[in-house]
């Protein structure tokens, strides 16, 4: 079952305020690695780097795509599911590098085959994933490296969910919210998250 | 339903509204950790706010709320059962909790654990004993879980921190109260270093005397059993609170470890009892150690 971001979660998340529809599943421990708890061997499998792709252990990541459908398509309401439209979160590297990971729109297909998966949201430049460089971006450098896809635009959806596999600070969230706010006026906004980070005691 | 807006879930927890609706279940007069257990064993996929109207809910959440905040509680967390990350291994418990309160770092629940405990009134030699004891569990690398009680689980805590350890205090005060008071700036370094876990409901505490509140520690005893994979008991009395926690580490299939000079003590009985129960006699460390899952997995 989702969990809904309120007031005791916020200050780990501090781009996100009590307006925003949040929900999560379980909570990752940043810095605890992979064996620490079921959670982060689930988001360690999920985000195994594509250059594995083809040896054994990629099935672990192919297995972590399947089951986090699962979880979502049962915790997901039925009708959001058949009317709401899904959007990734894009992934660091653009799809012409050879790093691409297409995790997260694959996550989605996985929750129902006919599901409105749409990658509304384009980069206009390739960027480094937030953890590789020093000063982690905030909601309004994200925002201004966003654009809308027009060509997937049609038809204006009903009601939209941002999706990603972690959520840290808030900043991709609310940069993709306001894009998507601006684009489709009136059209409610939430976000759904696999986990959300939390911090560790090391 | 037509014009009901399209939400992405049927239902998502908001844990502090949770933590409001046990509040109001735990102001109801008969409330007890039993009577708790009871309703929702009758309806497991119930959450505490199915069984408290929402006005009610929101008027105890609130109210908490400021409770904490007035005692200068700012920052905590909340884990309801069937919400991520509810530990799995409370439901070992003979009547679990559905929600606890916690300060400081999650994160030590899902370490390799072992609770220390004892009597509040521990000869010197018993201090000696935790101290050393506990230095070796951190050494093996476990974390130290113990009930922040005078005595042995302050010896306990105070070991932990000082030979760099870990340290879970699971306590029976809510988690803006102290109990003894004496241990108050312990409390607060744990919840602001360590993780410090209370099932105690804020508000009831509130409301009643300290030979009521009392019967709230034994209580987390059993919390503290099953949130560690074993409990070892330094030192105790006939008639100390933990031989509740021996009990229930036995129900709840932990591994009980006794240390020999309670064997030795010609005045208690409860020793022999617990080992022919399946607890353990320790000689020397090693007879811990190589019960222990660490222990376990390396020889594998």
């Amino acid at each position: 079952m989702f969990t809904k971001i309120d007031e005791l979660h916020l200050p780990d998340h501090y781009h996100l305020d009590g307006s925003d529809a949040c929900y999560f599943i379980g909570e990752y421990t940043a810095g605890r690695g992979f064996a620490h708890s079921d959670t982060n061997q689930f988001i360690y499998n999920l985000k195994k780097s594509v250059d594995r792709r083809g040896l054994p252990e990629y099935r672990h990541k192919e297995a972590a795509i399947v089951q986090a459908g699962r979880v979502l398509r049962s915790s997901l309401n039925p009708e959001f599911i058949r009317r709401g439209t899904f959007v990734p979160i894009p992934p660091s590297c653009a799809e012409d590098d050879p790093l691409y990971d297409d995790r997260i729109a694959e996550v989605i297909r996985a929750i129902a085959p006919q599901i409105d998966v749409r990658k509304l949201i384009r980069q206009v430049v390739s960027t480094p994933g937030a953890h590789l460089v020093q000063n982690r971006p905030g909601p309004r450098q994200l925002y201004e490296n966003y654009q809308i896809d027009e060509s997937l635009a049609f038809p204006t959806p009903s009601a939209i969910a941002i999706v990603d596999d972690v959520l840290t600070t808030g900043a991709h969230y609310k940069a993709i919210q306001r894009i998507l706010q601006e684009r489709f006026p009136g059209v409610p906004v939430s976000g759904l998250f696999l986990a959300r980070r939390v911090p560790n005691t090391e | 339903m037509a014009t009901a807006a399209l939400l992405p879930t049927i239902r998502a927890i908001s844990p502090l509204r949770e933590m409001g609706a046990y509040e109001a279940l735990w102001a109801e007069p008969k409330a007890s950790f039993k009577s708790l257990a009871e309703r929702f064993r009758e309806f497991p996929d119930r959450l505490p706010s199915d069984f408290v109207s929402e006005h009610q809910t929101a008027y105890f959440t609130q109210l908490v709320l400021q409770m904490l905040r007035e005692s200068g509680v700012m920052q905590f967390g909340i884990r309801v059962h069937r919400a991520g990350e509810y530990p799995k291994k409370l439901r070992d418990a003979e009547d679990p909790v559905e929600l606890l309160y916690y300060r400081g770092w999650w994160d030590l629940v899902d370490t390799p654990s072992v609770a220390v405990v004892g009597t509040r009134q521990p000869s010197q030699q018993a201090i000696k004993n935790t101290t050393r004891l506990v230095r070796m569990l951190v050494s093996d690398g476990y974390s130290i879980a113990s009930g922040l009680a005078m005595g042995i689980d302050t010896a306990a805590h105070n070991a932990a921190i000082n030979s760099g350890g870990k340290t879970i205090a699971v306590i029976g005060t809510p988690i803006n109260q102290v109990y003894p008071k004496k241990n108050s700036d312990l409390q607060e370094m744990i919840a602001r270093d360590y993780l410090l876990i209370s099932q105690v409901p804020v508000f009831r505490y509130s409301q009643q005397t300290y030979t009521r509140n009392r019967t709230f520690f034994p209580e987390r005893n059993k919390t503290m059993s099953a949130l560690t994979e074993a409990t070892v008991i330094i030192e105790a009395g006939p008639t100390s609170g933990t031989l509740i926690q021996a009990r229930a580490a036995l129900a709840q299939n932990r591994k009980l470890f006794i240390l020999d000079s309670s064997f030795r003590n010609p005045e208690l009985e409860w020793p022999r009892e617990f080992e022919s129960r399946g607890a353990i006699r320790v000689r020397t460390y090693d007879d811990i150690r190589k019960n222990l899952s660490l222990h376990v997995h390396q020889n594998r």
